[in-house]
């Protein structure tokens, strides 16, 4: 497999499939009515994004039922459903879930790991800690594992609460870090388990949803090596981390558009607002923060698939996720104030990115937790 | 079989290993307490030392043109080597790892600028007589485009130029010259026909700087030294073989000068100024202050330390899209933006870690250096286009914006307000 073979005109290409795809499937009219629904996504166009593009596959391996593609690929797809802010599991099945198998390995991943790839199954991955935290790191209170696992590699069942899992009320398959033996490995379990309670919960970012996931003697299977889950975790952090940068990008983009389009069309005083300079640089600045973010998280998906001329991965990931995290939050905020009065509606779409903006800063632990991780990566 | 940038590689690097020692580390990287504290970006150095650093430059540009690397990218029947702006980019890449001497008072205006200028409006004559010579170091070239009544609004310039027979003669002012001390000739903006609107009255010229009436005066920068000029030019006499591009055609020649400014602005960054925003540097003052373990100068020294490494792989992608045979996009201008706010907030990082030993030098290491960087950052933001300048040409240019509602464009240039002072006299 060797990513850098694709070329720009190949990459070209697949954006704008999957943005005709995103236009069609995933207007806002579309968004909206997924953000209603029972499942709070679309399982009509959860199938069709599997068999009418292989989305799923892409990046997966191919002995798995992937096709073998790396981040650098999968990067334009999640920009255009970023920018759609399509709701759906791939975040937790295909990149948290997906990645987090991959990395582990074993037979217990290759049963798991084809099914995603499918689209048939989705799978998600909870945060470790008891606040929702994502560090093995055992720096502060918060980073008490939430779940602990018995003794013994058979016959093992799980007790504790894990508190805030992505689409983990509807996941076909939980994997859980839990506290064992041999320090913390990785688990599975499936959805009809014993002793499964899975409470879904009121969210900040519609287009996404969380649970709380309760295991009472669960029975779970072992992932991978007894107690590997600290590596495993830190290939995750890295891959999901430039993989939401890469949303974060599109939908700070889709928000930069919404307000040069709006600067173009609403007049006060006589003028089109673009034409004040206060407006005008209000969009230079958004556009000179989606450039940089844009940098970033492109530099940290050749890192993340390990291209020759590449930075190291982990410093690259954390410089993506720091900057297009602050960079989107910029932009949702600035593009609400570039549309004033209706940019503060229900109606307009201007919240909704918003809302995807702040819980996608805060996911994987927020500012606090990403520029700490960034200085770690970079020996300070 | 090695391929054509391998051999390209092979070659710079014999050349540099012949006439240059290479860098036991790089140049950002010093060790803490050791060495030059300096961290400078303009000049505060006497005018000896200055003089001499100015002949090193051009006697290191020499031996790279008798090499064939003085204009990589260069058209060969003017001295240049044909190649590309990649193969330019990776002998710089290559040479950064040597002791050279600086060579900015040559590149940054002259080769980065005025060159490119030169080559795409002269006449092949023109071309012939300054380019080789530019390029291989032996003259300097300055830019006399601002003058005290334009500065963002360049095309109000009003130093005159009049037909004389065959020739011109030239009066007026320039201001804010950078290297005209050194420099052998000029690129100047000149209103030839202030009966046109003022984009279309302007027609530029090529200065011989040694010219009767060619008057030279040194301006003190707030960082304490003297590296940009007024420039008063008294009857001065040019030929019109010196014209570049059409009579009142000047303002496409500016745009091309300007174009190549904005490029060479932003990707800077190595060398000593580097150290401003380079982490291991930046982590030794931390760590030299007992504050490794302060949360909120780690919070700072990773919010600047992730900006400038973002910054650092939008000039990869840049480079990336050259290789591509791309044109870059907008990434030159934002480029810019961002290098003048890193180097800002680096050089005010350091001062918060130091503290009141900033503020006189008691000549400990590292301390009262930092004041050549702090006096000399508010000059990134308007040199080369100020920062709303910038601003303006993203909205409009990239995003576009409508532009500002003005007359300015339309009128004839002899009927514009050109001063608050001058429409007041007008009207008392
Ligand atoms: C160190 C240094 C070296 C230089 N070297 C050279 C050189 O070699 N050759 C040369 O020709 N020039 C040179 N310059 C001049 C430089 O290009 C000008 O200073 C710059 O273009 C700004 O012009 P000004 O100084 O007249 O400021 P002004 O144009 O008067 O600007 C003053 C303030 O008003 C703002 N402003 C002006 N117009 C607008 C607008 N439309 N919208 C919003 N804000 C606006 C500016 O952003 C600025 O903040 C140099 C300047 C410096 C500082």
């Amino acid at each position: 497999m060797s990513t850098e073979n694709t070329t720009s005109t190949e990459l070209d290409e697949l954006r704008s499939a999957v943005r005709d795809f995103m236009t069609a499937k995933a207007d806002e009219r579309a968004v909206r009515a997924a953000i209603d629904s029972e499942r709070g996504y679309d399982d009509k166009v959860w199938a069709q994004m599997a068999e009418q593009l292989g989305l799923q596959s892409l990046a997966l391996p191919t002995e798995h039922g992937g096709d073998g593609y790396g981040l650098v690929e999968l990067t334009v797809v999640l920009e255009e459903m970023g920018r759609a802010l399509l709701p759906s599991p791939f975040l937790s099945s295909v990149v948290l879930a997906g990645t987090a198998l991959v990395a582990a390995g074993g037979d217990e991943a290759a049963r798991i790991l084809p099914g995603i790839a499918a689209g048939t199954t989705t799978a998600t991955l909870a945060p470790p800690n008891v606040d929702g935290g994502w560090s093995l790191g055992g720096r502060g209170t918060g980073d008490a594992l939430a779940v602990t696992a018995s003794a013994g590699t058979d016959d093992v069942t799980l007790e504790g609460t894990a508190p805030l899992v992505l689409d983990g009320a509807g996941a076909d398959v939980l994997l859980v870090v839990a506290g064992g033996p041999a320090g913390p490995g990785l688990y599975a379990v499936d959805a009809d388990a014993a002793g499964l309670t899975r409470t879904p919960l009121p969210v900040l970012d519609l287009t996404r949803r969380i649970a709380t996931v309760t295991f009472a003697a669960t029975p779970a299977r072992l992932v991978g090596a007894a107690g590997g889950a600290a590596a495993i975790l830190d290939r995750v952090l890295d891959v999901a981390t430039t993989a939401l940068a890469a949303e974060q990008v599109g939908a700070a983009r889709a928000c930069l558009e919404a307000s040069t389009t709006y600067a173009k069309d609403r007049v006060q005083f006589g003028r089109q607002i673009g034409s004040f300079q206060a407006v005008k640089h209000k969009a230079a600045d958004m556009l000179t923060r989606v450039q940089v973010a844009d940098a970033a998280a492109r530099e940290a998906a050749r890192a993340v698939d390990g291209l020759a001329d590449a930075p190291e991965a982990g410093v690259a990931a954390a410089v993506a996720h720091a900057v297009c995290s602050e960079a989107f939050l910029a932009v949702a905020t600035e593009n609400i104030q570039v549309h004033g009065g209706i940019g503060f509606t229900w109606e307009h779409a201007a919240h909704l990115y918003y809302r995807r903006a702040k819980a996608s800063q805060l996911l994987f632990g927020g500012p606090a937790v990403y520029y700490e991780r960034l200085l770690a990566k970079a020996g300070v | 079989m090695p391929s054509e940038m391998d051999q390209f590689v092979a070659e710079v690097t014999a050349f540099l290993d012949a006439h240059a020692t290479r860098r036991a580390r790089a140049a950002e990287d010093v060790a803490w307490g050791e060495g030059e504290d300096r961290i400078t970006y303009f000049s505060t150095d006497p005018p000896d030392v200055e003089n001499a650093k100015v002949a090193a430059a051009k006697a290191w540009q020499r031996t790279r043109y008798d090499n064939g690397f003085g204009w990589i990218t260069g058209p060969t029947e003017f001295g240049g080597r044909g190649l590309t702006t990649l193969h330019d980019l990776v002998y710089d890449g290559l040479e950064a790892g040597y002791d050279v001497p600086e060579t900015g008072v040559l590149s940054l205006i002259g080769l980065g600028m005025i060159g490119p200028t030169i080559l795409a409006h002269g006449t092949d004559e023109l071309k012939q007589r300054y380019l080789p010579r530019l390029y291989s170091g032996e003259i300097i070239a300055c830019q006399l485009f601002s003058e005290p009544a334009a500065g963002s609004d360049l095309a109000s310039l009003e130093t005159k130029a009049v037909r004389d027979g065959d020739g011109w003669i030239l009066n007026g002012q320039k201001v804010w010259t950078s290297v005209a001390h050194h420099a052998a000739i000029g690129l100047a903006l000149c209103r030839s026909n202030p009966d046109n609107p003022k984009h279309k009255g302007i027609t530029a010229f090529v200065v011989d700087m040694t010219a009767p009436g060619v008057d030279v005066r040194p301006l003190r920068q707030m960082s304490g030294g003297s590296e940009f000029n007024e420039v008063f030019l008294t009857d001065v006499h040019v030929g019109d073989d010196h014209r570049l591009g059409p009579v009142d055609g000047g303002w496409g020649v500016a745009l091309t000068t300007l174009m190549n400014e904005r490029a060479s602005v932003g990707g800077e960054g190595a060398g000593p100024v580097g150290r401003a925003v380079a982490l291991p540097f930046l982590t030794e003052l931390l760590r030299a202050n007992g504050r490794l373990d302060d949360g909120a100068a780690r919070r700072r020294l990773a919010e600047l330390h992730a900006d400038t490494l973002a910054t650092e792989y939008l000039n990869h992608q840049m480079v990336r899209k050259f290789r591509a045979g791309e044109q870059p996009g907008p990434e030159a201008s934002v480029s810019k933006l961002m290098y003048a706010q890193n180097l800002t907030r680096g050089a005010h990082f350091a001062a918060e870690i130091i503290g009141p030993r900033l503020i006189a030098d008691t000549g400990a290491w590292g301390t009262y250096s930092w004041t050549e960087l702090l006096l000399s950052t508010p000059a990134l933001r308007i040199l080369g286009g100020t920062e709303e300048i910038m601003k303006n040409i993203l909205a409009e240019r990239v995003l576009g914006l409508p532009k500002e509602p003005g007359i300015d464009t339309r009128s004839p240039f002899r009927e514009l307000r050109r001063s608050a002072g001058a429409t007041e006299s007008r009207s008392a």
